[in-house]
């Protein structure tokens, strides 16, 4: 039986006096990947944000693998096992490779001796599915490239063995080559059964990887189906070029 | 016109009021001490007028006006001791001597925010205090000054007559501080405060205006200090220290900032306050009255859950301590400062905005004091001038590059903007359309290439002289001045209708131009729908109205190039509908526009031309409905088709 | 002029520039998680080292009196975060800078009344007998000075390099948002910050007080000097303090012999009024960028 691992109802968010989410609904079953697609401004990124408490709801419910976790702090719902690898990277540039793949498993180890040792399996799994970040484990993160540091965002989620990620704009910024292999090591995640809500400007791509997707207009989904609907759907183009 | 007269009677006739029954006591009140209370109740009013100007209306926390006390004082006694000046010549050069230091000071601190600014402040005045201390030869050090108070124009000064003194001279600036906070020059003041980008980039000078309002208050720190050094005719070094600086922000933040009776009620409180501290019962009465307040106010706030639970109940806490102690402690002189600061920790966590903050709304609901009437908005032709749409290019891009470290946000960028056009710009996230925009209004100076309007290059990196050229902007992240109200941020950047010198609008010679703005300012709301939104702060807006009064406040201006960067962003429907038809009704006037928007049907249904760009370079341009077929940009917004399903 | 007397002079000074850095170090503690200061830090060396004053009354040895007085310095600091601090940061105001110095008044006039206005001489098993070292007299309390100094600033450099909670705490430096969605509570990071900042005032008031004495008044000069290190320097400098402390020790050192004892601050505070004014960010500093 597959369960929700992430549900969202009716969610509502917005700064200050702008309401930039107005009712979202969406769920993502465990081991599935679901996107969510949309143009600029359509309120992707702040249903990440509300979802992982970096912004607190104004109404509606999250759950998280049968919690409800709306207005927690985002370092509690972390701890409850949803990772989040936020838009436009977000590494520790002043810390070393490694040292931002150990904080990502923060929580599941001791805070002062020994977290090296008990980390060591995540590390190596990690570092199995990005070699390039073994190689530069010394370097201080912020001198990484784009690519790299992409790596390391997803790595840095990943470290936690989370219930559910999210994963934000993966592709944001980074040359056609390095996409690719961003979606490479997507469906590789995916064959290891993760459980992924993939944001995605690029709805081609994204489409590739998902088994279910929604379509985001005016903060609130517009369109949902599985990809061979979506990409008969007409209304999937217009969202993006009206 | 009748709500109009009824507040001037109550306005106006509460201060003359106040006045002449000050200016009575001396005649029924022979008590010396009493009157020596009350000049000091009028040397005090001066000097957190002064303060306010920082505090209150620059929003910074300046450490350094005791400092500017003694600097008085010191320049006063001086003036008289070894110049043999008289004390009229004393009392100006006393201030005008602290109008030079503050802005020198104010020079370098304030280009710096927060905390850094009120170290500069506090360096300031522990350096003032040292050099007073050690040049003795001068100041005497920490022997101590006499200063005798010379006759004025061969009259000598009795302790009543000195009171009358002190009281006109604050009675003058009273006036001349309300005529100037009224006048554009306050508006610029609050401004700031709210934000320094959109102040530059309105046209107003940020820094001249910052240095200005501080000099101004540390003049008049300067001038209080003059009537200080007659009044005691005793100065000493240790008189100007930190401690007196705590007390005059406490008398500022509980009087109640950004207020002229919040400044005299803070005075009259640190003038009565060591005596209150030195009678008992009198102390027990205050504190148990200060916590009833604070136990209500917690009480109030967490009921309807308008206040956290630490902002309502910590006043209770410190108002209990104090009450504790009144009772508890043999000497409440000895816990002097501790009292001080149990209260001044009460009101800036309770009370932010001051006693007469609070009064003043309570007041106004009270006596049902409407607002000014406004005038009738004058005619959109009036205010904004026609530009000939053209066709001809307004605006060029050449090669226009702007890197941020490796990052190359913009690079290398050619357009040309026609005069009369609506000209898009879109791309994905990061794509370098804001950045390119910054760049072209002077936020950023460009890394390469040239910005030219007219064929003649644009100065860089400074809002402020991009916006003497005609080009005005909108922000992305909404710059409103949210203190003010939605007429006031519009007059703040209203153009070519401020003519009258700063002596005169001390003077209170600036009704006319003053009615004038506020109609153009109105023609200006109207055409953006918020004209019966006027006097609403801007804060307390809609987001839509929020966004429309951005592009008010741009036209105000008089821009021939209007830059909107995503004047869409978190619209809902029927405020997108309304951006469309008022960004029509722009056009239609001849102003030229940038659009950046990511809402493509916004786009498709204004613009004659767009631009697209992706990383930083653009990759189509033409009218709307071909670009959005072109390939590049399908791509660019949705992705290349990968391998596998060219194989499918 | 006398060499061997400005050497001196610029050694003694340079020893008490190293307590400057060390306030200042804690500054940038603070400023790391939660871009804030106490601005009455001061007032927290001073109760730190009465109390400790008063733990040795009680009869304590000095080696359990010090860590006494340094978990007392460090629950000061969680107390000027919590009533200070927290609520002006929520709302994103500059409230903090009034409610901190505020604060410091409240421990001032506290201490004032319970440990007296006099200055008392703190008792210390470190004899103040001057040995000769290349020419210079140097005392034992002056070199416990420096190592006790290094020593502090050094434990913590360690703690956050070689802890993952103090990799936690670079992260809320580096990404507030970013760490609390590593699950760190940036909230917990800020009190920590302060906690630490209240320990390094304690050990500035232990190591300083048995050469100033001890009395409310004690740390006022001692915190202007501190703030001028911090802005000179920068305030995310890391060592950058301690070469300023160091250089502005010995300045305010020879300031006071060529131009009597009175003007000992005024070169501090000119360096820090004139940092502010070519260099905001600090010798060693970074600059930032403007954004909208």
């Amino acid at each position: 039986m597959t369960t929700d691992m992430l549900r969202v109802d009716n969610l509502h968010a917005g700064y200050g006096l702008a309401e930039v989410l107005t009712g979202v609904n969406l769920e993502v079953k465990a081991g599935t990947v679901v996107a969510l697609i949309g143009a600029n401004g359509a309120g992707k990124t702040t249903t990440m944000r509300a979802i992982s408490g970096l912004l607190t709801p104004r109404q509606g419910r999250v759950v998280v693998a049968e919690k409800e976790v709306q207005g927690l702090p985002a370092s509690r719902i972390a701890r409850l096992g949803l990772a989040h690898a936020p838009e436009g990277r977000r590494v520790f540039g002043p810390l070393s490779v490694e040292d931002n793949l150990l904080l990502g498993a923060y929580s599941a180890l001791p805070h002062f001796f020994g977290f090296h040792g008990r980390a060591a399996a995540e590390l190596e799994r990690v570092y199995a599915l990005f070699p390039r970040l073994k190689e530069r484990r010394r370097q201080l993160a912020g001198t990484l490239s784009g690519g790299e540091q992409q790596m390391l965002a997803i790595g840095r989620a990943l470290m936690s063995r989370p219930k559910a990620m999210l994963l934000d704009e993966p592709s944001m910024g980074l040359a056609p080559v390095i996409v690719q292999e961003v979606f490479a090591i997507i469906r590789r995640l995916k064959a290891e059964g993760i459980t992924l809500l993939l944001v995605e400007q690029f709805a081609k791509s994204a489409l590739e990887v998902a088994d279910y997707a929604y379509v985001m207009e005016r903060g609130r989904i517009a369109v949902a189906g599985t990809p061979a609907e979506l990409r008969q759907d007409e209304r999937v183009l217009a969202a993006y070029l009206g | 016109m009748k709500g109009n007269w009824k507040r001037f009677f109550l306005v106006r006739g509460a201060e003359v009021a106040g006045l002449a029954l000050l200016a009575a006591v001396p005649l029924a009140v022979t008590n010396p001490f009493a009157l020596g209370l009350l000049t000091l109740l009028a040397i005090y009013g001066i000097l957190l007028i002064g303060l306010d100007v920082t505090v209150g209306y620059l929003g910074q926390v300046n450490l350094g006006h005791a400092a500017f006390l003694g600097i008085g004082a010191y320049t006063a006694g001086l003036t008289v001791t070894t110049l043999g000046g008289g004390m009229p010549i004393a009392l100006v050069l006393a201030p005008a001597l602290c109008f030079i230091l503050g802005g020198l000071l104010a020079l370098p601190a304030l280009r710096l925010e927060g905390p850094q600014f009120a170290l500069a402040t506090l360096s300031f005045s522990a350096l003032a205090t040292t050099i007073i201390n050690e040049w003795e030869s001068l100041t005497q050090g920490a022997q101590g000054l006499q200063v005798p108070r010379p006759p004025i124009f061969g009259v000598a000064l009795d302790a009543p007559d000195f009171y009358w003194l002190c009281l006109a001279l604050l009675a003058l600036v009273w006036m001349t501080m309300r005529n100037l906070l009224a006048s554009r020059w306050g508006r610029a003041f609050e401004a700031l405060r709210d934000s320094p980008i959109a102040t530059d980039a309105m046209g107003v000078g940020t820094y001249r205006h910052k240095v200005i309002a501080f000099a101004l208050g540390s003049s008049l720190g300067g001038l209080a200090g003059g009537l200080y050094a007659f009044n005691f005719q005793y100065l000493q070094p240790q008189s100007f220290t930190y401690e007196l600086m705590v007390i005059l922000l406490l008398g500022v933040v509980l009087g109640g900032r950004k207020s002229l009776w919040g400044a005299f009620v803070g005075a009259a409180f640190i003038v009565l306050l060591p005596n209150l501290l030195s009678n008992r019962l009198l102390f027990q009465i205050f504190s148990a009255i200060g916590l009833t307040a604070a136990v209500f106010a917690a009480g109030r706030g967490l009921a309807k859950k308008t206040t956290q639970p630490f902002q309502a109940l910590a006043p209770v806490v410190a108002m209990g301590l104090l009450v504790g102690g009144s009772l508890l402690v043999a000497n409440t002189e000895d816990w002097r400062k501790a009292i001080f600061a149990l209260m001044l920790f009460s009101v800036v966590v309770g009370l932010p905005e001051g006693i007469m903050g609070f009064a003043a709304q309570l007041l106004t609901r009270l006596f049902r004091i409407a607002p000014p009437s406004l005038p009738a908005p004058a005619s959109l032709e009036s205010v904004l001038p026609a530009w000939p749409a053209t066709g001809e290019p307004l605006l060029e891009l050449k090669h226009l590059k702007r890197h941020f470290g490796g990052v190359h946000a913009v690079d290398g960028i050619s357009l040309t903007v026609r005069a009369g056009h609506v000209h898009g710009l879109i791309g994905p996230n990061g794509s370098g359309k804001s950045t390119a925009v910054n760049v072209i209004s002077g936020l950023y100076a460009p890394s390469g290439g040239e910005v030219l309007l007219h064929g003649k290059a644009l100065p860089e990196g400074s809002l402020f002289k991009v916006a003497g050229h005609g080009v005005a902007r909108t922000f992305q992240n909404l710059q409103l001045f949210g203190e003010l109200s939605a007429i006031d941020n519009v007059m703040v950047a209203l153009k070519d209708v401020f003519r009258v010198p700063l002596p005169l609008i001390l003077l209170g010679l600036a009704d006319a131009e003053e009615q004038r703005a506020r109609a153009a300012a109105l023609a200006l709301l109207d055409l953006v729908g918020l004209r019966d939104k006027a006097r609403a702060r801007a804060k307390d807006l809609t987001y839509g109205a929020q966004r429309f009064l951005e592009i008010a406040r741009a036209l105000a201006r008089k821009p021939e190039l209007l830059i909107l960067d995503e004047p869409a962003a978190g619209l809902a429907h029927p405020d997108a509908a309304e951006l469309v038809k008022i960004i029509r009704r722009v056009h239609d006037l001849g102003v030229t526009i940038i659009l950046i928007e990511h809402h493509m049907d916004v786009v498709s249904e204004l613009c004659d031309v767009v631009t697209v760009l992706d990383g930083g370079k653009i990759i189509a341009e033409g009218p709307p409905d071909t670009v959005k077929r072109n390939p590049k940009v399908i791509e660019a917004y949705l992705g290349a088709v990968v391998e596998e399903e060219k194989a499918a | 002029m006398d060499f061997s007397l400005i050497a001196q002079m610029v050694v003694s000074g340079a020893f008490m520039g190293l307590v400057y850095a060390l306030i200042a170090y804690g500054f940038q503690l603070t400023y790391a998680t939660s871009k804030s200061i106490n601005f009455g830090q001061g007032e927290l060396v001073m109760v730190s080292a009465f109390f400790s004053l008063t733990l040795t009354d009680w009869g304590l040895p000095y080696w359990l009196m010090v860590p006494g007085g340094l978990l007392f310095g460090a629950a000061m600091g969680l107390v000027v975060e919590r009533a200070a601090v927290r609520l002006a940061l929520e709302q994103k105001s500059e409230g903090w800078i009034l409610l901190s110095i505020i604060l410091g008044l409240l421990f001032f006039s506290t201490a004032e009344n319970i440990w007296g206005r006099d200055d008392r001489p703190f008792p210390t098993p470190i004899p103040a007998d001057a040995f000769k070292f290349l020419g210079v007299d140097i005392t034992p309390l002056e070199v416990s000075v420096a190592v006790g100094v290094l020593s502090i600033m050094g434990l913590i450099e360690l703690f956050k390099r070689k802890t993952l909670l103090g990799k936690a705490f670079e992260a809320v430096s580096a990404d507030r948002d970013a760490a609390e969605l590593m699950g760190i509570s940036a909230t917990r990071t800020v009190m920590l910050s302060y906690g630490l900042s209240g320990l390094v005032a304690a050990v500035a008031g232990i190591l300083v007080s048995p050469i100033t004495t001890v009395g409310p008044t004690m740390a006022s000069a001692l915190i202007l000097k501190a703030f001028s290190v911090a802005v000179v320097a920068g305030l995310d400098s890391g060592f950058g303090v301690v070469l300023v402390g160091i250089f502005l020790g010995a300045l305010e050192s020879l300031a006071s012999f060529y131009l009597g004892s009175g003007w000992r601050e005024a070169p501090g505070l000119v360096l820090l009024i004139m940092a502010l004014a070519i260099r905001p960010t600090g010798i060693f500093g970074q600059a930032a960028i403007r954004k909208v």
